[in-house]
């Protein structure tokens, strides 16, 4: 009887039931969601031979603390890095490539990806991310607002003449209300900026702007003078302390798809979103994700591999979908936010599909040196402090200081 | 117990904050000079490039110029204003006016609330179109009241005029009522007896009286004025519109940590140190004929 026990025992060790549980280190910037949607504990419960140490860093840190784990080997096994951290991490070699797993999957495909993703391995040269997720850009609209003016709703046939147009229209100086609110959030600038024409960053890899940015940027100053606009007010490290399209005083606004979850508890009127609207045919739309990543110095690439398929499974996306407020990056998934039905909006789903069918990365594959001081120059021309061709013209010399001379695309009217 | 065993248990007890000094303070200090001439971004090592940094940021490349007026022109603006402000209350509390303890308490309490509230406090009060202060100034004829934040030939006077809720200010203010005690009484009754005015007595007892605390004071609020005013300034204006309210410490911030150029934030780290010690020397010059020290 004895010999049989300790033979059994030999035998499940050998399964591992009594092996030491592999640890596998994950960091990200959002907080694990709440049971049933924490996808880490759904992991560990069905892969109970895994254990996951996550570490929560703070959004506002997440790439500075990333590095500094980078620069002190201290980096967690499975990474999710922003769009242009994967750039600087794969280029530095602290990411692997993730051709071979992926080559390996049962079920995922480069091609069931936004197609975002297969831009960026093009322009790397091979896969070192997968994206967790998604977050857009939409344009929200107060519907109360638009049926008092019998003005139609926007729609994906939207041009800009047609935004344009309505924000004349529903602009009200006597009752304080904008046709739309000041550009809060810095990737609208750019989205807008793709969407009058340039490139942002061209077949070469090159930062891009030019005539669209001009062109957009005295369009804006103008509506902005007539009062369409509001005027940009300070903004707090990104955020303004006054959102005037909640307060019900503009009609429209371009933002992140993420706001839907403030927004959902308006009651005050009701809401929607659309696609952003085109020029000339043309809409250019940013996508904000994470790439999984494995950490090139990881002891458990396999079981990090695990991890980040679990994760990007159909499960897994739906968990990680639900309990994070975003959209699947998987196409075969395209779960659009569900549950996010607020009180008064959002109901037009539909939209998200059109934005990432535009979807690119763009200004985010660049340092943030060279975005950001570009918006504080566009919120200065909206002010009057400077002019179109002149914040043009200092945002391409200021990307020539921080990436290089040669890749920053030349535009003729700026020295 | 002999001398030296003194010694050597004294020095025992400060290890522990000599360590700290050293290895969170001293040593990155001294991290920065070396690193200054690297270009680095935190991932890989440091690549020497000699004066490279320096050459980008002399040649007025990068804004570096204008960055540098804006931190002086905010330093001394803001030490007059802090100055000012603290010496005043501190004046009030000590004539003894009814009221005054409840007035200085009320103007200390902001130096204790978190910078990071009270700039979002402060863009609601201070905003154009919908701020507190706008509305009171239209209401009292004022009917296109400046932009505070947003306007850049304004923003930089603002953010100075703010300095009265930082928590060196509400300092001062203590360290000048301590001063002002100190003053003989004996001075003031002769003066008013010889039929000074107040404003008389002030210039010309009170004020150099206090002189060396008021030498201390405007040292010590131009060192905080330059190095902590990225925790006044980037939560409320982020060095903005455009780089109208850009300081050093705000460029040194994102150069570091928005834009990993590790290699040029401490090349204007060093900067900042120069202009520190040169400000504090220029102070001290300034200062020689006009400090009275009791013999």
């Amino acid at each position: 009887m004895k010999r049989l026990v300790i033979l059994a025992a030999c035998v499940l060790a050998s399964f591992g039931v009594f092996g030491e549980q592999i640890v596998i280190k994950y960091a990200h910037w959002n907080a694990l969601p709440e049971d049933p949607f924490n996808y880490v504990k759904a992991f560990e419960t069905l892969y109970p031979q895994y254990k996951i140490d996550f570490t929560l860093i703070a959004e506002a840190e997440y790439p500075a603390t990333l590095r500094q784990m980078a620069a002190t080997d201290t980096l967690p096994d499975v990474l999710c890095l922003w769009e242009h951290d994967i750039v600087e991490f794969a280029k530095a070699g602290y990411v692997i490539p993730l051709d071979k797993y992926l080559s390996q999957s049962k079920f995922l495909n480069i091609d069931d990806f936004i197609p975002a993703t297969k831009e960026l391995m093009e322009m790397q040269g091979g896969l070192y991310g997968l994206p967790w997720c998604y977050a857009t850009h939409v344009l929200y609209y107060n519907k109360d607002l638009f049926d008092k003016k019998g003005i139609p709703y926007p729609n994906e046939n939207w041009t800009w003449d047609d935004f344009v147009k309505a924000a004349r229209a529903l602009t009200d100086p006597a009752a304080g209300i904008y046709g739309c609110d000041a550009i809060v959030f810095h990737g609208i600038w750019w989205d807008l900026i793709g969407t009058f024409g340039d490139p942002i960053i061209d077949e070469q890899g090159r930062f891009a702007i030019g005539g669209g940015a001009e062109k957009l940027l005295t369009e804006l100053y103008q509506l902005t003078q007539e009062g369409v606009i509001a005027k940009p007010a300070t903004l707090a490290m990104g955020a303004a302390a006054v959102d005037l399209f909640a307060a019900g005083k503009a009609a429209m606004k371009f933002d992140g798809s993420w706001m839907t979850t403030q927004y959902k508890d308006i009651t005050a009127f009701a809401w929607d979103i659309a696609p952003t609207p085109t020029v000339d045919g043309r809409r250019y739309v940013h996508l904000h994700t994470g790439f999984f990543a494995i950490n090139a110095k990881s002891k458990v690439k396999d079981a990090a591999w695990k991890f980040i398929e679990f994760c990007l499974s159909h499960f897994g996306q739906t968990l990680i979908v639900r309990g994070e407020t975003i959209f699947s990056s998987r196409a075969s998934l395209a779960s659009h936010g569900e549950g996010i039905y607020g009180i008064k909006g959002p109901t037009n789903w539909a939209a998200v599909p059109v934005q990432v069918e535009n979807g690119h990365w763009g200004y985010l594959l660049f340092p943030s040196t060279v975005w950001m001081d570009a918006v504080n120059d566009f919120y200065a021309v909206m002010l009057g402090n400077l002019s179109p061709a002149t914040a043009v013209c200092r945002a391409i010399d200021r990307a020539k200081d921080i990436l290089g001379a040669d890749k920053v695309a030349p535009y003729a009217p700026c020295p | 117990m002999p001398r030296r065993r003194a010694n050597l248990i004294a020095y025992l007890f400060l290890l522990p904050w000599i360590i700290g000094l050293v290895a969170f303070v001293g040593g990155p200090i001294i991290a920065i000079l070396p690193l200054s001439f690297t270009s680095w971004n935190l991932l890989g090592s440091p690549r020497w490039i000699g004066l490279r940094n320096y050459v980008e940021m002399f040649s007025g490349r990068g804004d570096f110029w204008p960055i540098v007026f804006n931190t002086l022109k905010y330093a001394i603006a803001g030490v007059f204003v802090s100055v000012t402000w603290s010496l005043f209350i501190a004046l009030l509390l000590n004539r003894r006016v009814p009221g005054a303890g409840l007035a200085a308490s009320l103007c200390f309490a902001p130096a204790v609330v978190p910078y990071i509230a009270m700039a979002f406090a402060l863009q609601l009060l201070l905003r154009a179109d919908l701020g507190v202060i706008n509305y009171w100034l239209k209401c009292v004829g004022i009917q296109h009241p400046p932009d505070w934040l947003m306007d850049p030939d304004v923003v930089l006077w603002t953010l100075a005029a703010v300095t009265i809720y930082t928590y060196y200010t509400g300092q001062m203010m203590l360290i000048f009522d301590a001063a002002l005690k100190q003053v003989p009484k004996e001075l003031y009754e002769v003066a008013s007896l010889d039929g000074a005015s107040s404003l008389t007595i002030f210039r010309h007892i009170t004020l150099p009286m206090i002189s060396p605390i008021l030498l201390f004071n405007v040292v010590i609020g131009f060192l905080n004025t330059l190095n902590m005013s990225f925790t006044i300034i980037y939560p409320l204006t982020a060095g903005g519109p455009g780089k109208a309210s850009t300081v050093l410490s705000v460029d040194i911030y994102n150069n570091a940590f928005k834009g990993f150029r590790i290699g040029y934030a401490c090349a204007e780290a060093v900067i900042l140190f120069v202009l520190c010690a040169l400000s504090t020397l220029f102070i001290f010059w300034l200062s020689k004929r006009r400090v009275y020290y009791e013999a």
